[in-house]
């Protein structure tokens, strides 16, 4: 079994807008690879594109350009009736449990229903999976009777959980899972999922606007800005050595829960453009503090500044890390 | 049992309307099923002395031109209200629903075909329609039954339709189709179940389009035929003797039918108010 | 004089359910708070708590089921639970200004952002149009929208999040208001952009030396941007005072937790007793209402908690708490 779970080559995903003929471009050129056991983070803002990857490496929506490999196999274009069986192996948790369950299916119906799908389970053997399952997950076996309606949104995230986990996945994608959760929800659930991912070994794509969360939950961190990766660093680099301008802006505009961490805000002009109109070269010049003319022309291949820290940024071709501070 | 009061206390609360309805439509149901505790005559044997009397002690609304007691007849054809408007709507309903389904979910091609062969059918004068299938293939209730279930599908179909297209980009159908789902599972156990209220809530109208279309075949001669103790078909025969003024004849089953029409159009009214909370009679 | 007072505010849910048998949720359970001129008060707890009621109940905004049911609520010497609706209806939008999450649920999506500017302008400060739009121009350029001229006429549809809140703080202190309710102003918004409008608020607070309330979950814009901040739980107070002192030594067991369970302190893997239901708004315990998720609770949180001073305006409402001798104190093992 390869190493490798996932690897993404340029990929690239537009949606037309209306019949104006412009696109949203949502993902542009995007390399990715997750590996075993591995949890990548994505963090980025609105426009980012952090969502639409997810969704297009799992081909619930078809890439615009680009490759993915799953499991060693190209499913770029791979027609759906081929996709349908492989989704056994690559699950999805999506950020809102209220909408992402059937409101009309018993709890354990949709735990088990993966199961149903992918393998020939006859109803006990089904049932006694599910109470494993939900044991799993901590959830009382009471609930396995009621509908979504009766349970609090940690307990239907759990559920969510239970459900990607039913089929033991190679891929598990997470977008934003616990962003819609109360603060004291959250932490059960991401010590949940560390503990599922040491247990399955599987490969997790953990996405999420929140840095704080991002950097307990993952291996490598991968920060996204209008559909490309600016910067890829492992957990331990991302406080302490951020290198791309819009990194360090994101980490600056981070809000510590102590009050005694002094803000050094780095304040970024504007907002972020439309992902209809992409600025040219280096989408972020329009509002990069140390934007040079050939930030308009080029975009920025990525550079491998120490092991497993990839930039993608003109200025760090001067050699040294110039952003300025600007301090509160 | 107790409990079961409250909660009937509590939904009637929810809406009047619906509660009015339900006893409307119970109070005929109870009727046409147990008709014969009802009725003091046998609604098809002809008194051939009382032809045509006014009503009397012994025969509460009159007798008919055939000497029949009005009274036994009205309530007899409860049944045909019923008896008619329950498989109609089913198959309207078996008919509407998967089409609906369809056309929402797959949307194109097929959606905008199957829409327009729908539109057609509605626009299409529903009696006229009626009238001829009926002629044609032959006056009996079941092609009656067949033409209305059929006549009415378009009303389910879209009704489905519009809560699928709403619903196909939601979230826990992309869990579903994430999941693995094969689109039949996706239609029948996933957007089936959330797509069905409107037309449940319809079903009691279109009941009631059912009782009153028949009852207007019935009396355009087209259907059901006297002695048989239907309504339109009753009012048809009344009809001719409004005239010379017995008036009874005809007036008693168009009261019962304006009656239970009504009540499954105030029930169905009222199912709305219950499912959309925001119509509901507040506190 | 404080410029708002709260005192003893019970808001209950009452109504019939389906099977008609009368229900009562008690939401707020007298929360008791103050805020002057200057002030930045940040509220905050998890769903369910009760800081958006909070908010309604001192605005006049509460719709049936809701209703107050007791306390006190005096702004500048008024109290406004008393006051017949319309004059309520000066106080509100005038003197106190409420801004709230979904800026572009909030705007009129038929009328553009400068007319809806001035409608607000004329409703409660009047005088001629003209003076409207000035003053409505002025609140663009204090809010940072840039190009306030071209952009009166925009629409509320071609606003972005953030211009759209921009968007709402103008209009919530075009009239110059002495307090400013933000509920969950920048829930929604990208973080750079939360810190901006944050960074716009403080400044108008001190420029129009406003008292303002910020009602959030997130506990790091409470930790930068609220001088004050009160912790809510099962619709009480559970703890206030001076955020530094509140964040670096919580007493009360629930701020404890909370505090815990925010990324940076949370260690995972570490086996922790997080978390808990929220609280049964119909069947409330009696005595302590944090006690069914609380790890110290004993058979004395059966009685109501003391709401015990720790020190110079940090209070905590909880039995194992010890007031301040000298120093600071730390709740019991």
């Amino acid at each position: 079994m390869s190493e490798l779970v996932l690897s993404t080559k340029n990929l690239s995903k537009r949606f037309p807008v209306g019949r104006s003929g412009s696109f949203v471009n949502a993902v542009n050129g995007v390399d990715l690879s997750i590996k075993r056991g591995e949890v990548l983070g994505m963090v980025g803002e609105s426009g980012s594109g952090k969502s639409t990857i997810g969704r297009t490496i799992l081909r619930l929506t078809d890439p615009s350009d680009g490759e993915i490999t799953f499991d060693g196999q190209d499913i770029t274009t791979l027609p759906t009736k081929l996709i349908r069986p492989m989704r056994k192996d690559m699950q999805m948790v999506f950020q809102d449990p209220w909408s992402a369950l059937n409101p009309r299916m018993k709890i354990g119906d949709l735990i088990a229903e993966p199961l149903r799908i992918h393998f020939n389970m006859s109803r006990s053997e089904c049932n006694d999976r599910t109470e494993v399952l939900a044991e799993r997950v901590r959830l009382s076996a009471d609930f396995l009777n009621r509908t979504p309606s009766a349970l609090s949104g940690g307990q239907l995230q759990r559920v969510c959980i239970a459900r990607a986990i039913a089929t033991n996945p190679k891929l598990i994608v997470l977008d934003e899972p616990t962003s819609s959760l109360d603060l004291s929800v959250r932490a059960g659930i991401l010590e949940l999922l560390q503990e599922l991912r040491a247990e399955t070994q599987a490969a997790f794509l953990f996405i999420s606007h929140d840095l704080g969360t991002i950097k307990l939950i993952s291996d490598r961190i991968a920060v996204l800005y209008l559909g490309r990766v600016v910067e890829e660093v492992p957990k331990d680099k991302l406080f302490s050595d951020p290198s791309h301008p819009y990194t360090q802006s994101l980490l600056s505009a981070h809000l510590p829960s102590d009050p005694n961490e002094t803000l050094q805000r780095l304040t970024l002009q504007g907002e972020i453009p439309s992902p209809i109109n992409l600025p040219t070269g280096c989408s972020f010049h329009t509002r990069c503090p140390v934007a040079i003319n050939s930030c308009q022309s080029n975009v920025p291949e990525a550079d491998e500044i120490s092991p497993g820290h990839l930039v993608s940024c003109l200025r760090l071709k001067d050699g040294q890390n110039i952003i300025r501070r600007d301090l509160k | 049992m107790a409990r079961l009061g409250n909660r009937i206390r509590g939904i009637s609360r929810l809406s009047p309307t619906a509660t009015a309805g339900v006893i409307i439509i119970l109070l005929f149901g109870v009727l046409a099923l147990f008709s014969d505790m009802f009725m003091p005559h046998d609604p098809v044997s002809s008194f051939t002395d009382r032809i045509l009397q006014p009503p009397s002690a012994q025969h509460w609304f009159g007798t008919d031109g055939n000497g029949m007691d009005v009274f036994s007849r009205v309530i007899y054809g409860a049944k045909f209200g019923f008896g008619i408007a329950i498989p109609a709507v089913i198959i309207a309903v078996l008919i509407g629903v998967p089409v609906g389904l369809i056309a929402g979910y797959r949307g194109g091609l097929l959606d905008e075909v199957l829409m327009r062969i729908f539109d057609g059918l509605r626009v299409f004068p529903s009696i006229i329609l009626a009238l001829a299938v009926v002629a044609a293939t032959g006056q009996s209730l079941l092609n009656v039954v067949l033409v209305l279930g059929f006549l009415d599908s378009p009303v389910f179909a879209r009704l489905v339709r519009s809560e699928v297209l709403a619903l196909r980009s939601s979230i826990f159908v992309e869990s579903a189709i994430a999941a693995g789902n094969p689109t039949w599972r996706i239609l029948f156990l996933h957007l089936l179940p959330n797509s069905i209220q409107g037309a449940m809530a319809q079903t009691a109208v279109r009941a009631a389009w059912a009782v009153r279309i028949s009852a207007t075949l019935a009396f355009l001669g087209v259907g059901i035929q006297a002695p048989t103790p239907e309504w339109g078909a009753m009012i048809r025969q009344g009809a001719e003797f409004m005239v010379s003024g017995q008036w009874w004849v005809a007036i008693f089953p168009g009261i019962a039918l304006i009656l239970l029409v009504f009540g499954l159009n105030l029930f169905g009214d009222g199912i709305q108010d219950i499912l959309d909370p925001r119509r509901r009679v507040s506190k | 004089m404080n410029l708002l007072s709260v005192q003893d505010l019970q808001t209950h849910f009452i109504f019939r359910d389906i099977d008609h048998q009368l229900r009562e949720a008690k939401a707020l359970n007298k929360v008791n708070l103050t805020l002057n001129s200057g002030q930045v008060l940040g509220i905050v707890g998890e769903t369910g708590a009760g800081k958006s009621l909070t908010a309604q109940s001192i605005c006049g905004l509460l719709r049936p089921p809701a209703k107050i049911v007791g306390g006190s609520v005096t702004f500048q010497g008024r109290e406004l639970l008393t006051l017949p609706e319309d004059e309520i209806n000066t106080i509100r939008g005038a003197e106190i200004a409420m801004v709230v999450q979904n800026p572009r649920s909030s705007l009129d999506p038929l009328t553009q952002i400068g007319a809806q500017l001035v409608r607000l302008h004329q409703t409660h400060t009047g005088g001629p149009l003209a003076g409207s739009r000035k003053k409505a121009l002025d609140m663009m350029q204090a809010v940072g929208i840039p190009d306030p001229e071209g952009r009166f006429t925009a629409w509320p549809h071609e606003l972005s999040g953030g211009m759209a809140q921009r968007v709402l703080i103008a209009m919530a202190l075009i009239n110059e208001p002495k307090l400013l309710i933000a509920d969950e102003p920048t829930t929604g918004l990208d973080v750079t952009v939360q810190a901006q409008i944050l960074d716009l608020l403080n400044e108008l607070v001190a420029r129009f030396d406003m008292g303002c309330m910020i009602i959030t979950h997130d506990l790091g814009i409470v930790a930068h941007y609220c001088d004050q901040v009160a912790v809510m739980f099962a619709g009480e107070i559970v703890e206030q005072g001076p955020t530094r002192e509140v964040f670096l030594t919580p007493a009360h067991p629930y701020t404890q937790q909370l505090l815990a369970a925010t990324p940076e302190r949370l260690q995972l893997g570490v086996k922790s007793q997080l978390g808990g239901q929220p609280p049964d708004l119909f069947n409330l315990p009696t005595g302590c209402l944090s006690q069914d998720r609380c790890t110290l609770a004993t058979e004395k949180c059966g009685a109501p908690p003391p709401l015990i001073e720790i020190s110079k305006g940090h209070l905590a409402r909880c039995h194992f708490v010890k007031p301040a001798e000298k120093g600071r104190s730390k709740s019991n093992e």
